[in-house]
């Protein structure tokens, strides 16, 4: 009795693993919709509004179907760069300013001149449009502005007595700042921003100076980046930003960052993402200017806070440039989106959406309008190689927060492997 | 559940007999068709991405250019110039050390403490087993880290005794310890191989030695452990293999960078930094390989040291 049981169980195993095999292909040849795959990255609020233009836009367009995907930056760059590698890039991608150089140079995204009829950029303000390119080729399309910021408890602020920050305000202003919230009863009121080389960056175009020059190299000195640690180590020791076991625990999302666990009232993040915070702190939080150089020179910039691209290996782009059309150029995408992207790129839609958002948008258009004109020309696209150096860059601050090496030494070492990492 | 489900069946493979037998080449090829999809899987998704593996650790590969030869360079960079991995090695080394032994013991004791129970045996064994089932999981690393974070479960309960912990996968002497105690917690697997192995040991050495006026202590370290010597042996090779792998509760605890300062910086987790943040597959492929060398090399000294305490009494001429 035994062997024929066993036989057929062995025949039932060999079908379902054939199946298993056959199955996903067969189910999406059946039916005549073309089925598109869109991923980004962002946070739950994020999804809830792109899952509304979608739907939207595939009520006006049934012929098409899109399916969505969406994590946190960290592990949407190694699933994209995964699929690259494998030559299974989604039909729409979502892509940061840092990931350009890399997608564009490696013909993973399609030229997107190739589809102009489809998708026509008159609207769009020029300068952002080459954010883009590379090589005079439109690989990817900006979705939107934004900007670094302080986000602080308003609460806070006034308690201490201390009143809005202005464009123009300088890092003194703000440990000064930091002291009085500290005088008011507010331990460790700040996020060390020691380990973001966001932060360091703003800091450095503040003295005139930039991350990487025209040849893709560091454009810093050991020296520039020990003296950032080595003020930001002063504020930790005067107990003004967050201890090295709180500052160790960020990883992209607000919830692991000090301000978002309430340990701290005040932290730098980008203004559309810090739309995290509003659960938390409610019409409490506000937006402000980042701290400028010693002479007022602006660190802070305007940049594509992400593009959009479309694959070359896509079997549907036309398709994919009407969706892509859709959320850049439609009115209807627009009042959806708000600002949660970043401030629209297209005039039309930007002049449209800026009166009428709600709530904390209201806040990052605030910031915006006050920051309108007095910015200095975004830095060019990052080199390739410079993905891998954020981490590390938190990585070795680590070694300085918890007192293991000298700002100096750890800056050397941060140096070397950054000359490795951007070798061409 | 019943002893007998968790060893393996020593029923005597059902042999090919009666009238006609078919050629021999025939029923070869019937049992190759029946074996196909294993074969194929383990071909195709096993012995193929190795052999890929292997080529592309003398490359320069950056998941978006064609892979570049580099020779041994990937090889002579990671024992010469690369104080992280070194730091990584040590890490994984000192994990090993805590963790195994550890996680050993306890399954040990709780096997023998389960043993000479009378009631409720079964609902403890699957109750002690669970956490060997959930343990790999991700989510279970993130739980740990809510516990062993700051202001997480454990530093309240301690904290409410006046201890206060400050959290500890988050600061640098404490966060691998925090790692060790997840996996010492899952010896739900080797539990059960220990308990299996004790129900083995024939009760006539037991009776023979309490006769002699022979304690407990002195039955545990004279029989037990010698008798039990083979299971043990092979916990440990099975244990500390799985060991130098660690990957998931590090990833989850330290947030995928093996923080804080580098203090759950595990071989594994350095292995994915180079390769998936990084972007350098060829040097991540160097050095699976010479994880892949080094385990092969740890088992083989355990699988020698074995001749001098693992005693197999079938051997020994009983």
């Amino acid at each position: 009795m035994r062997r024929p049981i066993t036989l057929a169980a062995m025949a039932l195993a060999l079908c379902l693993a054939l199946a298993g095999c056959g199955g996903g292909g067969a189910s999406t040849a059946a039916d005549s919709k073309v089925t598109l795959r869109f991923t980004w990255w962002g946070n739950a609020d994020r999804a809830a509004r792109t899952e509304k233009a979608v739907a939207a836009f595939e009520r006006a367009n049934p012929g098409i179907d899109i399916q969505t995907s969406y994590s946190t930056y960290e592990s949407y760059k190694q699933k994209l760069a995964t699929q690259a590698a494998g030559g299974d890039v989604p039909d729409l991608i979502q892509l940061d300013y840092r990931q350009i150089s890399q997608y564009a140079g490696s013909d993973v995204l399609l030229d997107l001149g190739t589809q102009r009829k489809a998708l026509p950029t008159e609207d769009m303000d020029s300068g952002l449009l080459k954010t883009g390119q590379v090589g005079g080729v439109q690989y990817a399309l900006p979705m939107g502005v934004g900007t670094q910021a302080l986000a602080y408890d308003k609460e806070a602020w006034r308690k201490a007595g201390l009143r809005a920050p202005k464009p123009g305000w300088t890092w003194e202003e703000w440990a000064d700042a930091l002291r009085k919230l500290k005088a008011a009863g507010y331990e460790r009121p700040m996020t060390d921003p020691g380990s973001m080389e966001d932060w360091f960056e703003v800091w450095l175009r503040g003295q005139g100076k930039r991350l990487y020059g025209a040849d893709g190299q560091a454009a810093f000195s050991a020296a520039d980046l020990a003296r950032f640690w080595a003020f930001t180590s002063k504020l930790r020791k005067e107990g003004l930003v967050s201890r090295a076991e709180d500052t160790t625990q960020m990883a992209g999302s607000v919830e692991d960052s000090p301000m978002g666990r309430k340990r701290a009232v005040a932290e730098f993040n980008w203004d559309a993402p810090s739309a995290g915070y509003e659960a938390m702190y409610g019409d409490r939080l506000a937006l402000a200017p980042m701290p400028a150089g010693p002479d007022g020179t602006p660190g802070q910039y305007y940049k594509p806070s992400m593009l959009l691209g479309i694959a070359a290996g896509s079997t549907h782009p036309r398709e994919a440039a009407r969706f892509l059309d859709f959320l850049l150029n439609s009115d209807a995408a627009a009042d959806i989106l708000g600002v949660d992207r970043g401030t629209p790129v297209n005039g039309r839609q930007r002049t449209r959406v800026l009166p009428k958002v709600t709530g904390f948008q209201q806040q990052v258009a605030g910031l915006q309008e006050s920051l309108e004109g007095k910015l200095k020309d975004p830095p060019a696209a990052p080199p390739r190689g410079d993905n891998g150096l954020q981490s590390t860059f938190q990585r070795d601050y680590d070694q300085v927060a918890f007192e293991q090496a000298s700002p100096r030494e750890v800056a050397e070492d941060f140096l070397t492997e950054a000359r490795t990492e951007l070798r061409p | 559940m019943d002893e007998a489900a968790v060893l393996p069946r020593q029923r005597p493979a059902p042999a090919v007999q009666g009238g006609k037998r078919r050629p021999k080449r025939e029923r070869e090829g019937a049992a190759w068709v029946f074996l196909s999809p294993w074969v194929l899987g383990a071909a195709v998704l096993t012995l193929l991405p190795m052999a890929v593996s292997l080529y592309l650790s003398f490359t320069d590969y950056d998941l978006f250019d064609p892979p570049s030869w580099v020779g041994l360079r990937n090889y002579t960079q990671m024992f010469t110039e690369d104080p992280r991995l070194l730091r990584s090695v040590l890490n994984t080394l000192l994990y090993v050390l805590v963790a195994v032994p550890l996680q050993l013991a306890l399954a040990l004791a709780v096997a023998v403490a389960l043993k000479s129970m009378k009631r409720g045996k079964g609902f403890y064994r699957s109750a002690f087993y669970a956490p060997s089932l959930l343990g790999a999981s991700m989510s279970i690393a993130l739980v740990w880290r809510a516990l062993f974070n700051d202001g997480g479960t454990v530093d309240n309960v301690l904290g409410s005794l006046g201890l206060h912990t400050g959290g500890w996968v988050n600061r640098p002497g404490w966060a691998l310890l925090s790692v060790a105690l997840l996996t010492v917690w899952q010896f739900g697997a080797p539990m059960v191989i220990f308990l299996a192995g004790l129900q083995q040991i024939p009760k006539e050495l037991y009776e023979a030695a309490s006769v002699d006026g022979a304690g407990r202590w002195r039955q545990f370290v004279s029989i037990t452990l010698p008798m039990l010597s083979p299971v043990l042996f092979f916990n440990l090779v099975l244990q500390t293999i799985q060991a130098f792998q660690v990957f998931t509760p590090a990833f989850a605890v330290s947030g995928g960078r093996g923080g804080p300062a580098d203090s759950t910086l595990f071989y594994t987790l350095y292995l994915y930094d180079r390769g998936f943040t990084a972007s350098h597959m060829g040097y991540a492929s160097a050095m699976a390989w010479v994880l892949l060398i080094a385990i092969a090399i740890v088992t083989a000294v355990l699988f020698r040291t074995s001749r001098s305490w693992v005693f197999y009494a079938n051997e020994e001429g009983r």
